[in-house]
């Protein structure tokens, strides 16, 4: 980790001297140790506090969106599912492949301080230290070694590109693809298999803590839209009120408008205050688009065409008894 | 002051249950949050910090002012109430008991809001020191103490190992106590040594939190050279996704939006919970007064820091209870912000 | 928090009357209609026919809003694949609505109160048959309160 940070300073100072890049988006260290957040960097001085360590969990591709208007080229860091997102921004005509130089990081999974904080309860966590496959949670009073299963997002757990996609230059060797990212489909299959009944009292009873604060929708580098259909008042779409229909209306709306587009970074889930498992909607739909119109994984190249801007004429479909014409 | 074990704490909340609509930490899936007690909930109480505030019992995310329909092209219009029941919440932190007087400042306040008193006359509040205060705490630079009984609780708790302490501090909360007397004893001198130590042993946490040295008179400036420091608004607000999180959580923001339900022929008006950070917030006719996201960014730190102490006689519209800092999507922080306005060079 | 289960509704409630709401493609199915009504072909009247410029106009927003007030069953009818009048319209519905009827049934609405079916213009006994199909299984069902707005009805 200490040597891609390095070599992260190294990259972006160079970059920025060379005035290769306007801009360069990394990350950078805050004062807690979970605190590693998205930096915005155009001085070369200033490119010694960038970091890499456990905790850049946040995708910069969708920053570029706006910091393109201000710059003409940007230098990005970029993991496996930042990469693909932004592929799935090219193939959606939001940003320009040349405008950008992406430096790869290929990615073994980040930490999720809601699971350390519950490993360490009520013990002041000072540092996660890395070993070859463990991790030890360092605080005041002990030492905890666990394994990486333990305190992974989830979503990394099941991870299906942690090398990026596309690059201009890679910063580290590539690593192994997770062990379980076959696994990823494996909540949707339970909540399948339970009855009608059953499944909207569980999605009423995780909608029912929805505070409306549309996270999911804001980190979500598939939502794209320069004027959100949730944010019009003249759509008339937006339901503020706080009722079971408006919650699940904002939920079903807000996981179709990106299927087909969705690269299952988990974002969504991952920012979502209220802890409702939203990476379940997006991944059933990608679970179908499998299933029903061939293997589809968005964002593993910028051309092509998302399964529902296209059409085969031998489709087949869900709805209808003998499986479509 | 009265003393009940721990293991008696269910026959507790089955009896005030019976009179009041008892709310407590309840924990659900990765959330902790004040809901209604229902027998066999997963009560959390050691765990310092509830995802959202307490907020939502005095100041509901939705409620409905009034109902209006069309009969025979005529407008009819009713009133409707505010919903709920006398209630009993338990395990409010000292900050979040702190907030509801903040809250208070903007409510109860000529004109009053009949609906938010009406809130919060339905409820007794019990506060609960904070044993275990996590890293992104920072209630006392704001002059809160996590391990005394905080003013505005009804009744002060504190937790003693084995058992609470509870101290009445209002008639309401006498009341409450008077009706549960069978399942307390009277405390002795050990118990009042425990508690002592209980909040030294707090003092000494709070001491050691990282955000300890936060000193908001160090914000120097007056408010439009404040308002005028681009560079810094800029500089977070360039990250800023614009979601409500870091609003929805905080126990003190109180802006709320007025829309209508439009039905076939009848519809209802309510308010609902606004956030400073999306787009169509204060839309008027003309447009928006603030286009940017920057000028919304300034706008909610400026409230909190700047404006609201200047009409609220120097209270800050923050309590320090670090929701925001812990779950803001980019770690955009008003502990970042303070920091900056006040000029530490450690930070950014 | 748990939701009644609609069973036995339909006996404790005679007077249940299915809301239906048929999204038809003006080209076809609209027609279908119009000949099922005048070849004197039963199919109920509390279907609630919304005239649609082809099928794919359809949204799943539309679906929801129709849930949400009131509805007790929701049919999407557009032209056979291959007979669109704008070509490729509905070859775009079938893949849509195949994830969206899959994803309303992953969050617990039946399967039976949402159907998507093709009836072109010449198919007026298909139109009424899908009709009384639907109304037929969201009678057995009973009244769905899944993702019902309280405030729809006064």
């Amino acid at each position: 980790m200490e040597n891609i940070t390095k070599k992260i300073r190294a990259v972006a100072k160079q970059a920025l001297i060379d005035k290769e890049v306007d801009k360069i988006l990394g990350w950078k260290k805050g004062d807690l140790w979970s605190d590693s957040y998205p930096v915005f960097i155009t001085k070369p001085e200033d490119t010694d506090t960038l970091i890499w360590d456990l905790f850049c969990i946040n995708n910069l591709s969708k920053f570029l969106i706006k910091e393109l208007t201000k710059h003409d080229k940007i230098g990005i860091f970029i993991k496996g599912c930042d990469s693909t997102s932004f592929n799935q921004l090219l193939k959606d005509n939001r940003i320009n492949r040349d405008d950008v130089v992406l430096y790869g990081i290929p990615c073994e999974g980040m930490v999720d301080p809601e699971k350390v904080k519950k490993i360490m309860l009520n013990e002041r966590v000072r540092e996660i230290k890395k070993h070859e496959n463990n991790f030890t949670l360092i605080s005041k009073n002990k030492n905890i070694d666990v394994s990486g299963e333990e305190i992974k997002y989830d979503k990394c757990i099941t991870c299906i590109s942690p090398n990026p996609v596309v690059y201009d230059q890679l910063l580290s060797d590539e690593v192994e693809n997770s062990k379980h990212s076959g696994d990823r489909f494996k909540r949707i299959e339970e909540i399948e298999a339970m009855s009608p009944d059953q499944r909207y009292n569980f999605w009423k009873g995780e909608f029912q803590r929805c505070i409306r604060c549309n996270a999911c929708r804001d980190i979500c580098p598939a939502c794209s839209c320069v004027k959100c259909v949730f944010d019009n008042e003249d759509a008339e779409v937006s339901g503020k009120a706080k009722t079971e229909g408006e919650d699940t209306f904002f939920h079903l709306v807000r996981a179709y408008h990106v299927a087909g587009r969705c690269v299952d970074c988990g974002e969504c889930a991952r920012v979502c205050p209220a802890g409702i498992p939203l990476d379940l909607l997006n991944r059933k739909i990608i679970k179908d688009i499998n299933e029903v119109y061939g293997e589809f994984n968005a964002g593993m190249d910028s051309t092509t065409p998302a399964p529902l801007v296209t059409f085969k004429l031998e489709d087949t479909d869900t709805f209808s008894k003998k499986g479509g014409k | 002051m009265k003393k009940i074990l721990k293991t008696k704490l269910p026959e507790l909340w089955q009896k005030i249950s019976t009179d009041f609509d008892l709310f407590l930490p309840i924990e659900k899936n990765k959330t902790l949050n004040f809901s209604l007690w229902k027998d066999g909930e997963k009560v959390n109480l050691d765990k310092v910090r509830t995802t959202t505030s307490s907020k939502h019992l005095v100041f509901p995310q939705t409620e409905t002012y009034l109902k209006f329909k069309n009969q025979n092209n005529k407008l009819s219009l009713k009133a409707v109430k505010a919903i709920g029941d006398e209630y009993v919440i338990f395990g409010v932190r000292p900050c979040d008991v702190k907030s509801f007087k903040l809250l208070d400042n903007i409510f109860l306040r000529e004109p009053v809001d009949t609906y938010y008193r009406e809130h919060r006359d339905r409820g007794t509040i019990i506060s609960l020191a904070c044993t275990n205060p996590e890293d992104t705490c920072f209630c006392s630079s704001f002059g809160i103490d996590a391990s005394s009984a905080p003013l505005g609780a009804d009744v002060a708790a504190w937790d003693v190992g084995d058992s609470y302490i509870w101290k009445p501090q209002s008639e309401k909360g006498q009341k409450l106590m008077d009706s549960t007397k069978e399942l307390f004893t009277d405390i002795d001198e050990k118990d009042i040594q425990n508690l002592e130590k209980e909040k030294s042993n707090i003092q000494e946490k709070l001491e050691d939190l990282p955000f300890n040295n936060i000193d908001l008179s160090k914000i120097k400036g007056t408010q439009q050279e404040i308002f005028d420091k681009e560079e810094i608004w800029n500089e977070f607000s360039e990250r800023c996704l614009a979601c409500g999180t870091c609003s929805y959580l905080c126990p003190t923001c109180h802006c709320y939006d007025l829309q209508d339900y439009k039905g076939n022929n009848h519809g209802e008006k309510f308010r609902c919970w606004d956030s400073c950070m999306s787009s169509d917030f204060t839309l008027m006719a003309h447009g928006n007064p603030r286009t940017t996201q920057m000028q919304r960014l300034r706008q909610r730190f400026m409230h909190k820091l700047v404006y609201y102490p200047k009409n609220h006689k120097g209270d800050y519209s923050c309590v320090g209870c670090g929701r925001c800092v812990d779950r803001c999507p980019v770690h955009i922080d008003i502990v970042k912000i303070i920091k900056k306005l006040g000029g530490e060079n450690n930070e950014l | 928090m748990s939701l009644d289960t609609n069973t036995n509704v339909v006996n404790k409630n005679e007077e249940f009357k299915p809301l239906i709401v048929a999204f038809c493609c003006n080209w076809c199915s609209y027609a279908g209609a119009d000949l099922a009504g005048t070849s004197r072909l039963k199919y109920p009247a509390n279907i609630k026919i919304i005239r649609v410029p082809c099928s794919c106009r359809v949204n799943i927003n539309f679906v929801l809003r129709a849930f949400q007030n009131g509805a007790d069953g929701v049919v999407i009818a557009g032209c056979h694949p291959g007979d669109c009048h704008y070509s490729t319209g509905n070859y775009h519905t079938r893949r849509r609505f195949s994830l969206i009827t899959n994803l309303t049934e992953y969050i617990g609405v039946e399967k039976e109160r949402f159907k998507v079916d093709w009836i072109s213009a010449a198919e007026g006994n298909k139109f009424a048959t899908v009709m009384n199909d639907i109304l037929e299984d969201v009678y057995k069902l009973g009244p769905n309160k899944k993702l019902r707005d309280a405030r729809w009805k006064i």
